[in-house]
């Protein structure tokens, strides 16, 4: 037999063994669809379950179309009650909360130091679409501030909150909004412009079970876990905020 | 869904911008490939040996690569903060965020199409009849210009048509190194994307535009395959190897 075909060989059995392993032991992870923001919290807090992190208004889509998911955690209440509404998620709650910053590259090529020089310079600003919670947010903060003329620089709309942070910690874009928890994974390649608390929009993220999820009652105490100080302390970790008062 | 409908999904701004900039992206991508790519498919063609399989490894690498890696294949070379982003710069340019970004993105990927085609195409042409216009004594120029074009032109057709075919539904280097903005870098591709979420009707009465569009232009290929037969230069994938007699 020739060598490479050997190792072709030793790698394939060697590769289906170990799936086969790791299939093994955990009993059924629960399939969670979760917010782009929520990417470092969630993985680090429990890593036996699987994620597919993306917008929330991605997500409600897939779910809505027929998504394998048992868990979807939203930005934005909109989403999952519209899921509720329309029967397919139980009753929604809040589960946690954030505020929007904006970022610039460490460079600053376009030398931004408050969200009030985007209106003076010349500058190339990323946001998400407006459809996606975090491009919603970033259009309140601006309503607020008087600033709304700023989004005639806008030079791409995308898809996720983490498709903004990329583009401005890659130096693409001379800054993007996105959440505080967001700008920390990337704290090295970009710096933080605050946003005024009087400006900030009410960021709200809300968790409920699929109702045709298989394997409801892991489902709820997935997330019951996550409302309790457990979950909610590694939410404060990852830079998150306490649930907001009015909806406890 | 009705035929109707669709057509009037159509005529949303969402789908006219992409349509606009799909459009205007997309025919200056095919003029740098017909225009750089026919020269060096050219070259190609009369090469033979390890330079000659470098070089046509490079210039397949697109084909197989995943548009992921194609887009951070640009983002490192073109990116503001990549190798030439300097250069760029000292020139005056600015492409981040620009038509000028999704036309490179096209370019990339839709270039392999043409090269392979052209290539095939070019050496298909009985060397005879290059040999015999330079022994009647016409330069290069002359050879290229007046025998090898118009003898390779079938081929060369059909891999225009794949390589347009390929740019039009150009989606994940875009999206990674040019960005969406409607009316400006969103093209078809990423419009059905964004719209899927927004406005479903849209995101399907684009799509259906584009597999429209497409079969038109593989059956356009047939035909033209069909009308030149004879120059024996269209099979797509054909052997480039091909020894000179």
């Amino acid at each position: 037999m020739s060598r490479p075909l050997a190792l072709l060989i030793a790698l394939v059995t060697a590769s289906s063994l170990a799936s086969t392993a790791s299939a093994q032991p955990q009993q059924r992870s629960l399939t969670i669809y979760a917010a782009a923001s929520l990417t470092e919290a969630f993985s680090s807090y429990d890593k036996a379950q699987r994620y597919n992190f993306a917008g929330s208004n991605a997500l409600e889509t897939q779910i809505r179309n027929g998504a394998p998911a048992d868990v979807f955690a939203s930005a934005a209440p909109l989403n999952t009650q519209r899921l509720y509404r329309a029967g397919i998620v139980d009753k929604p709650v809040t589960f946690t909360s954030n505020r929007l910053v904006l970022i610039v590259p460490r460079s600053n090529p376009a030398d931004l130091h408050s969200v009030y020089d985007l209106r003076r310079k010349p500058v190339k600003l990323v946001v998400a679409g407006s459809a996606v919670p975090v491009g919603g947010y970033t259009r309140t903060v601006l309503r607020k501030m008087g600033l709304t003329s700023v989004l005639s620089k806008v030079v791409s709309q995308e898809s996720d909150v983490k498709a903004v942070t990329g583009k401005v910690a890659l130096g693409q874009a001379d800054a993007g909004f996105v959440y505080g928890t967001d700008a920390r994974p990337v704290s090295s390649q970009v710096s933080v412009i605050r946003i005024p608390a009087w400006a900030q929009p009410r960021v709200r993220y809300e968790i409920a079970v699929v109702s045709r999820s298989s394997n409801k009652a892991a489902a709820r105490a997935w997330i019951k876990r996550l409302l309790s100080p457990i979950g909610q302390k590694a939410l404060r970790r990852a830079g998150f905020l306490p649930i907001p008062r009015a909806s406890r | 869904m009705p035929l109707g409908d669709l057509i009037s999904a159509l005529g949303s701004s969402a789908a006219l911008d992409a349509i606009r900039v799909t459009a205007e992206t997309n025919a200056l991508a095919m003029v740098l490939i017909l225009g750089f790519g026919t020269p060096a498919a050219y070259w190609i063609a009369r090469r033979r040996g390890a330079v000659r399989d470098v070089v046509v490894t490079l210039v397949e690498l697109p084909l197989v690569l995943p548009p992921a890696v194609a887009g951070i294949g640009l983002l490192v070379a073109f990116g503001r903060a990549g190798l030439l982003g300097d250069t760029v710069d000292a020139l005056g340019i600015d492409i981040a965020f620009t038509k000028v970004a999704v036309v490179l993105a096209v370019t990339f990927v839709a270039s392999p199409f043409y090269l392979r085609t052209a290539v095939a195409a070019f050496e298909a042409v009985d060397p005879t009849l290059p040999a015999a216009a330079r022994t009647l004594g016409a330069g290069e120029g002359r050879v290229f210009l007046r025998v090898m074009l118009p003898l390779a032109k079938g081929g060369l057709g059909a891999g225009a048509a794949l390589a347009f075919a390929r740019g039009l539904g150009e989606f994940g280097a875009t999206i990674m190194f040019a960005g969406s903005l409607q009316g400006v870098t969103q093209t078809l591709s990423l419009a059905i994307y964004e719209q899927f979420d927004l406005d479903f009707d849209v995101a399907l009465a684009i799509s259906a535009l584009l597999i429209a569009v497409s079969a038109v232009v593989l059956l356009s290929v047939k035909l033209m395959s069909r009308w030149h037969s004879g120059s024996g230069s269209l099979t797509l994938f054909a052997a480039s190897s091909r020894q000179p007699t």
